[in-house]
């Protein structure tokens, strides 16, 4: 089939400074993107359009999408998503899951040390300065014992490979990282549109992320609790990640509730149905720590449940994630990552790191100011890609701002050199032709009692604007169908 | 020596329209410790609802309300019986102690056990235009320093109630130099930590009936701490140690931690709410 | 099943039937009195006005001239007028998108393709010459919507509340519909010799509420008030009578309680009382005082409704 004129990928510019995910050194196609390579080639080009616009009607339908508000109108927008899917063998996965792995467990005990004996701070490996400034450290959970020892059940490692073709971890998230229900849709997405490929390749299923997940939640419920009543709390529809939360708990067959739906008498939860209160004993929720209690964190948060940290530290209900976990997906902390796995595995980190200039110490905050050009700088608390600034992309007068700003505040700053991420063809509807687009990987972990899960696929996100290097949906990203392959 | 005192605290809430659900949180329980017993406690409101015992974030005592049906109008009302007896106060630093101290307090492992009570918050943040008010001495004794500023404070704020509130910040206070005792409070906890002292933020009762400053409602002061004694009680509003006339609620990084009411209350329009406090020292001084 | 939830539910059945009563009104009145018989029937501004009337908005002025295009605009498709078909339909699919993770993935893919049919058909078409594309559409997404319900939810508590409120909702539109047209009725009669009793608008009525064939199938006569209000309101085989719309409300009510104790604060209760009332009634009594019979079945359905409010959903 490979000497069919390829259609679709003719026009298909490589620059051959970035690593394109499907090729190998030697400029030829990598054997598990051949296939695919000739089966999409053997599309004409209208096919493909067709076959696109099909796949984006069905995301629109089934009302997977998000809102934006302008200034008189709300318009739904569905979340950009790419038909070529992006393929990892299984001796990469293997590292990345590993690496996955290692990385949730260390952050586990890191916050298990930072909020009871806080050994590592003793041990002078990360700076005390990292637990004080740290706006997410909850003085709340000093010395308390979540159910099953768990505080990150759920992390999303945000990995990319760099043009060294290794891969690295930008930045883990273990709020509540979102994002999986793209995965699962991605791929009923590309089944529909183009289900002939799959008889091409050996791809592991995406769709048994439920069930671990809510196995993983019952793993961890309350001393005393024979079956839990598990539930997904929301902010609410509004919420630009609802359709996640209540394809979660629909997937898991378990309640999405709202604060309203809560309330705590004598320290236990309740949510109130149509034939009375009933008790709750495991919540995933996807609200914040600073909205989940109003009585002890923001007192004017309306989606939360008054009371609902007391019974959390009385045992009679888990969150997940736990609160002040925060505190460990400082861009700070993620610095120390490497001193870190190394203080509570005595293992060699699995995946690279990227090398970090702290802005707080002196020395580096010279070597930052002086080499603005060549860094990205990002302030170490905000999420969504804001405020980062890329070196190589700045005007002078932006990289003197860049530099006051910094010099102002060191402590708020990081920098890492500029990771070139790897490319991926991704279909661009401007040109309505294939093009080189930046792409990451965020991985989804589950940590239970004596049990981890690593979602086989994960979330491949893409820059969608030309040469952009942030992917975050907030900031005009896509996403593709990632397929890990059975050996 | 021991004194008996008789606290009642009652606050009485009247809204305009209905309230359908409402949650309330009492932080008023006097605390149980060597100092300090707590022989009888009674709480109720007006509408019967059953008060539930619950532990907060902090580790302390509150009671719980969640009415269950409607409302306009509803009174709280709790009395306690207090035993207090003596706190022995630290003696003079000697020579010695003031060095190790100090280096006790400089020390890693002593920042990272008193991180909480060593930083900054929003009511403890001091303005950078006025670092350096107060510096604390290193060739004298903790205690003596801490007393020291407990005499500043008194002197730098003028006591007036209804010049501040409970989110008034340290900038608006250092300003005018008048408030009342949480401002004081507030004020000796942000030296304190900025001289590395931990310092916490103290809520409860004052006995009135010595003269002290402080209005009908529940009063503040801090406790820092003291190596080789531990925390020591101080109330910058009368420039005194707190001892047999402070009857200890909770204490916390500042005010935020003690609220002695948070209320959750789904309501249209306005409400009314007060507050009072009596404390009686009903029996005469027993001597032991 | 979550109170609130139950409640989206309920709302949601209630917003679906409603859109499609609204749309097969002004579906039917307009093109039924293109030719219709009498002047006054016939009349544009005559139907208009029932228009406004079956939706809430009585124009009682005479002397307003009503603008075709903005009356249509108003009822069809207006965002700020709130029981357009339009929000009705956002409504639905809110309620919809609030009980997502219990409706099935066909049935909300449905309520969803409908809203942004809705919120995409282009309003100078629609008020030109989009009036019978766009309301029979919305009547025919309406019935796919009720196949769906039927056929893709588990026949659970989450079907029952569903068809509770589809089942009240029906009632009070087919209610609200005689309401109207009881009123085109008596406006009318001044005009020729044809009498109330046996005024074209029966016959209206008999279509807007999908009733017409079954009507002559059962009487074999030209309808008259009698004969259409008895088959509207008391048949109970007439899947639009306002009976049959409360033994359905009953027989999903029990779903929902199963108990049988005698409760009388109960919602099956209260539907029991009322089914009887009507179960036993003669058809003169009614024609004696339509007006007052009319306001009595909203009021009963009205307090069914804050039964099953009080009973299910406030907690």
């Amino acid at each position: 089939m490979s000497n069919i004129e390829n259609q679709i990928f003719s026009s298909y510019q490589r620059n051959p400074d970035l690593f394109d995910e499907i090729y190998d050194s030697n400029g030829n196609i990598k054997d598990v993107y051949q296939k695919l390579f000739d089966i999409y080639g053997g599309h004409s080009i209208q096919d493909y359009i067709n076959l696109n616009s099909k796949a984006k009607a069905s995301f629109f339908n089934q009302g997977i999408t998000f809102q934006v508000y302008g200034e008189d109108n709300v318009q739904e927008k569905i979340f950009p998503f790419d038909l070529f899917p992006r393929i990892i063998d299984q001796d990469e996965w293997d590292v990345i899951e590993r690496g996955s792995i290692q990385r949730a467990k260390a952050l586990n005990l890191f916050l298990w040390d930072i909020y009871h004996d806080k050994k590592i701070l003793k041990d002078k490996v990360v700076p005390l300065e990292l637990i004080t400034s740290s706006a997410n450290y909850l003085d709340q959970m000093n010395g308390l014992n979540p159910p099953g020892g768990i505080y990150n059940h759920i992390s999303g490692t945000d990995i990319i490979k760099h043009k060294d073709g290794q891969y690295y971890v930008l930045e883990d998230n273990i709020r509540c990282p979102s994002g999986v229900s793209y995965v699962i849709c991605n791929r009923t997405a590309l089944k529909r549109a183009l289900f002939g490929v799959f008889n091409h390749y050996q791809t592991y299923t995406v769709t048994d992320y439920a069930e671990n997940l809510l196995e993983q939640l019952e793993s961890v419920k309350p001393k005393g609790v024979d079956i839990p009543n598990c539930v997904v709390i929301t902010p609410g529809m509004y919420n630009s990640a609802f359709y996640e939360h209540s394809y979660l708990a629909k997937t898991m067959g378990v309640e999405l509730v709202e604060g309203r739906d809560l309330f705590v008498e004598n320290d236990f939860v309740y949510m109130k149905t149509i034939k009375g209160p009933e008790k709750v004993d495991v919540i995933y929720r996807r609200i914040d720590d600073a909205f989940l209690d109003p009585l002890e964190f923001r007192p004017d948060s309306a989606l939360g449940v008054p009371g609902l940290f007391a019974a959390y530290k009385k045992g009679n209900v888990t969150l997940a994630n736990a609160p002040g976990t925060g505190v460990a997906d400082d861009k700070a902390v993620y610095t120390y990552m490497p001193e870190i796995i190394k203080y509570y595995l005595k293992e060699e980190p699995i995946l690279n790191n990227v090398h970090t200039y702290h802005c707080s110490r002196p020395d580096e905050l010279n070597y930052v100011l002086e080499n603005i050009s060549e860094l990205v700088v990002k302030p170490v608390d905000e999420a969504g890609g804001y405020g980062i600034s890329i070196g190589n992309r700045l005007t002078p007068k932006e990289i003197e701002e860049v530099r006051k700003q910094v010099k102002e505040n060191p402590r708020k700053y990081v920098a890492q050199p500029i990771m070139s991420l790897s490319v991926h063809p991704t279909y661009i509807d401007d040109t309505e032709s294939f093009e080189q687009r930046h792409v990451d990987l965020r991985t989804f972990t589950i940590l239970g009692k004596d049990k981890e899960f690593v979602l086989k696929g994960g979330l491949t996100r893409v820059a969608l604007k030309k040469g952009n290097l942030i992917v975050n949906s907030s900031q005009g990203g896509g996403s593709k169908d990632t397929w890990v392959l059975k050996k | 020596m021991r004194k008996e005192y008789t606290v009642t605290y009652k606050s009485e809430n009247i809204y305009d329209n209905w309230v359908h659900d409402a949650y309330w949180q009492f932080l008023i329980i006097p605390l149980e410790n060597k100092t300090q017993k707590l022989k009888e406690f009674d709480f109720s409101n007006s509408l019967h609802c059953i008060n539930q015992f619950s532990i907060n974030g902090f580790g302390f005592n509150t009671i719980k309300i969640h009415p269950q049906n409607k409302f306009k109008h509803i009174c709280f009302e709790a009395t306690f019986k207090v035993l207090k007896s003596k706190k022995n106060l630290p003696e003079q630093t000697s020579f010695a102690q003031v060095e190790s101290s100090w280096k006790e307090i400089g020390s890693l492992e002593f920042k990272i056990d008193f991180e909480q009570y060593l930083k900054v918050t929003s009511l403890t943040k001091i303005p950078k235009e006025k670092q350096g008010l107060f510096q604390f001495g290193s060739n004298r004794g903790i205690f003596e320093n801490l007393k020291d500023l407990n005499h500043w404070t008194h002197s730098h704020i003028a006591y007036r109630s209804g010049v501040t509130d409970t989110t008034s910040t340290l900038e608006t206070i250092l300003k005018q130099r008048t408030g009342v005792c949480q401002d004081f409070a507030h004020l000796f906890c942000a030296i304190c930590r900025q001289n590395n002292i931990p310092c916490r933020y103290v809520a409860g009762y004052l006995n009135h009936e010595s003269g002290y400053l402080g209005d009908s409602q529940m009063h503040a002061w801090v406790e820092a701490y003291v190596p080789s004694y531990g925390w020591l009680g101080l109330d910058p509003t009368n420039d005194v140690l707190a001892n047999m006339d402070h009857i200890k609620v909770c204490h916390g990084k500042d005010y935020n931690d003690c609220s002695p009411l948070k209320g959750i209350v789904h309501s249209l329009g306005n409400h009314t709410t007060t507050h009072s406090v009596v404390v009686k020292n009903h029996q005469r001084q027993i001597q032991q | 099943m979550l109170a609130r939830v139950a409640n989206n539910l309920f709302w949601m059945g209630r917003y679906i039937e409603r859109s499609e009563h609204i749309a097969r009104y002004m579906n039917v009145n307009y093109f039924s009195s293109l030719d219709a018989p009498n002047h006054i029937s016939q009349d544009r501004q005559f139907v208009l006005r029932s228009m406004l009337f079956m939706v809430g908005e009585p124009v009682k002025d005479s002397h307003i001239i009503l603008n075709e295009e903005n009356v249509l605009f108003k009822i069809g498709v207006d965002t700020n007028f709130v029981t357009s078909i339009l929000n009705n339909v956002r409504y639905a699919r809110e309620n919809a998108n609030s009980a997502r993770d219990l409706i099935s993935t066909e049935l909300y893919e449905s309520i969803n393709k409908f809203y942004h049919f809705v919120l995409n058909y282009p309003k100078e078409v629609f008020v030109k010459s989009g009036l019978h594309d766009f309301t029979t559409n919305v009547t025919e997404m309406s019935a796919i919507l009720r196949g769906k319900i039927r056929g893709t939810l588990l026949h659970d508590s989450v079907y029952a509340i569903i068809m509770m409120g589809v089942n009240i909702e029906r009632a009070t539109q087919i209610t609200r519909m005689i309401n109207s047209k009881y009123n085109d009725a008596i406006l009318a009669q001044g005009s020729y010799e044809d009498a109330f009793t046996k005024s074209f608008e029966w016959t209206t009525l008999l279509k807007c509420a999908e009733s017409y064939d079954m009507m002559r199938r059962y009487y074999k006569k030209t309808p008259t008030s009698i004969s259409t209000l008895e088959f509207l309101i008391l048949n109970p085989n007439c899947p639009r009578s306002v009976m049959n719309s409360l033994n359905q409300f009953y027989e999903h009510v029990k779903i929902l309680n199963p108990e049988r104790r005698y409760n009388k604060e109960s919602t099956a209760f209260l539907i029991g009382r009322v089914r009887a009332e009507y179960e036993y009634k003669y058809i003169e009594e009614i024609e004696q005082d339509i007006k007052s019979f009319i306001e009595n079945i909203l009021s009963s359905l009205d307090k069914i409704s804050n039964k099953v409010d009080e009973e299910f959903f406030s907690y």
